[in-house]
């Protein structure tokens, strides 16, 4: 089955710099999809590019199985938050919606619905030039939702949210994904989508380097045993074709399986205080993609890309 | 495109900017007007046009309405959101072309009816012939045409250059130093400056260019400003 968004060789140059190099991937339609990579990765140039505002080099991506400059409706189709509001400073909140609602041919009702439900209604009057970050990015997903879209491209929507605010995110996305939406989700902070996001996909240097369900990403893991004869356990476990390093009375087996591991102990009659399986993290799982990032390196295209 | 005009109206309406330029478009109206009547002592038809002619250098300002206007877009970055929901960005540029130069030509008026309520009664003092119907026609049609069309060349030189600054220092520099230096080139530049345009559609002595000509001339540089940035914006990337 095709995906809700779709990218075919995408690729993008600035100059000598390569900033999306032949990317091709598929976002699963109802899911929400992850869209990891560290700074300057490439993940705002794939969005844009994806959105029609930027043209790619070579390649090319659909939304919902057609080009987004080629959607009848594209607000009706695809909600997007690429700036921090994109509003006009001296421009009040509830204007620069209804701007928006009316290009899109939208009811002006509709600009309180989705204040209310990105809770800016009591900050609507003000000028958007006197909006905390947190208010700008509400702001921004209150425009992404005024024409109902069943598709959402948020880039890096947790930028300047406090604790609560990424709270709220992590709720109003798994709302959206219960709704049946399909959510892509750029972010280069681990923490802020571990929770939230059901698939991943992973860019680095502008190339693929991994896409699927999370799960698939943090699977495989180790085993933790904790016994008063570690050193005893460990030699068990290697005669029993099992690697294993010792920290104090504490194991951690390279296994997946819990009961592997209990069955060698009991077979070598050494007493178990503790068994378990520990999950590689999704940030563990990121780092070990990315591991040859330096960091706050970034190419010049994607600086470029990242800082809009 | 119903739709995307009305959306840009209110992004006109919702911002200081066309109040700014309107009431300082109507400031320098009220000036002239004073200083034209009242200083100038008009007392043939020609000057007693003059006193009421808001094309020219009083066009300035809703030319650089226009470049503040489009230009505003890229400098606040409030593009995006507008092109995501009309990726065909000549039809956005046009929508907002529609825009401004409805805004300049309700302006245009507000400015003639200042012109005309202050300087009529100041004007039925002096001596000379009255003007005529054909005199005002001139002065409120072709004061609009030179209103809006000055407006529509600052969104085309506006979609065009991208940078406020640049913009607006590039038009006032090419208006008030190099324009006045066509005539050391050929004589006859003069007849397509934009300024010599404006005010003579506005009214000034057609001893230039007809006002047709005036016409003719201001339609050039706009269409040229308007196609180049529908042009090149149609090409770029949005920021």
């Amino acid at each position: 089955m095709a995906g809700a968004i779709e990218t075919a060789g995408l690729t993008k140059r600035y100059g000598p710099v390569t900033a999306v190099d032949d990317l091709s991937i598929s976002i699963r339609e109802g899911a929400v999809t992850g869209f990891l990579g560290p700074n300057g990765a490439g993940k705002t140039t794939t969005l844009r590019m994806i959105l029609a505002l930027a043209r790619p080099t070579s390649g090319h991506a659909t939304v919902m199985g057609r080009p987004y400059q080629d959607l009848e409706q594209p607000a009706h189709t695809v909600g997007a938050n690429l700036e921090v509001a994109g509003a006009h400073p001296g421009r009040k909140g509830r204007d620069h919606l209804r701007s928006l609602a009316a290009m899109a041919s939208i009811p002006l009702s509709r600009v309180d619905e989705v204040l209310r439900l990105v809770e800016l209604e009591g900050a609507a009057g003000r000028r958007a030039g006197k909006y905390s970050m947190g208010m700008r990015q509400r702001l921004g997903l209150a425009a992404t939702l005024l024409g109902d879209p069943q598709v959402l491209i948020l880039d890096e929507p947790a930028n300047g949210l406090d604790p609560q605010g990424i709270r709220w995110l992590r709720d109003f996305l798994r709302g959206m994904a219960a709704e049946g939406r399909t959510v892509l989700v750029s972010s280069h902070v681990l923490a802020e989508v571990a929770q939230t996001v059901d698939d991943v996909v992973v860019i680095h240097r502008g190339k693929l380097v991994e896409q699927g369900p999370v799960s698939r990403l943090t699977a495989g893991g180790h085993v933790v045993a904790r016994s008063p004869r570690a050193d005893a356990l460990r030699a068990a476990l290697e005669r029993a074709g099992l690697q294993a390093t010792v920290e104090g009375d504490t194991l951690v087996v390279d296994a997946g399986d819990t009961a592997r591991v209990g069955d060698v102990a009991f077979e070598a009659g050494l007493p178990l205080h503790e068994l378990s399986a520990r999950a590689t993290s999704l940030e563990e799982a990121f780092l070990a993609l990315t591991s040859d990032a330096t960091p706050g390196e970034a190419a010049a295209g994607d600086e470029r890309s990242e800082s809009t | 495109m119903i739709a995307l005009v009305r959306g840009e109206m209110i992004k006109v309406r919702t911002t200081r900017t066309a109040l700014g330029f309107a009431s300082a478009s109507i400031l320098l109206v009220l000036a002239v007007v004073l200083i034209t009547i009242l200083a100038g002592d008009p007392t043939t038809r020609q000057e007693k046009m003059d006193a009421f002619n808001i094309g020219g250098a009083l066009s300035i300002p809703l030319l650089l309405f226009g470049i503040v206007g489009a230009t505003g877009e890229f400098r606040h970055r409030t593009l995006a959101p507008a092109v995501l929901i009309s990726p065909h960005r000549a039809r956005l540029t046009l929508a907002r072309l529609v825009a401004y130069t409805f805004t300049a030509a309700l302006v245009g008026v507000a400015m003639l009816l200042v012109a005309l309520i202050v300087g009529l009664p100041l004007l039925s003092g002096q001596p000379g012939p009255d003007l005529e119907s054909s005199d005002y026609l001139t002065v409120i049609g072709g004061g609009i045409i030179a209103a809006t069309m000055s407006c529509a060349l600052g969104v085309g030189i506006g979609v065009l250059v991208r940078n406020q600054v640049a913009g607006v220092v590039g038009a006032l520099v090419y208006l008030f130093i190099l324009e006045p230096l066509l005539p050391l080139i050929a004589d006859d530049l003069v007849k397509g400056s934009i300024l010599g345009a404006a005010a003579t559609l506005g009214g000034a002595s057609p001893d230039e260019v007809s006002w047709l000509g005036a016409l003719l001339a201001l339609g050039v540089w706009t269409a040229v400003a308007v196609g180049a940035g529908l042009f090149v914006d149609a090409r770029r990337d949005v920021d």
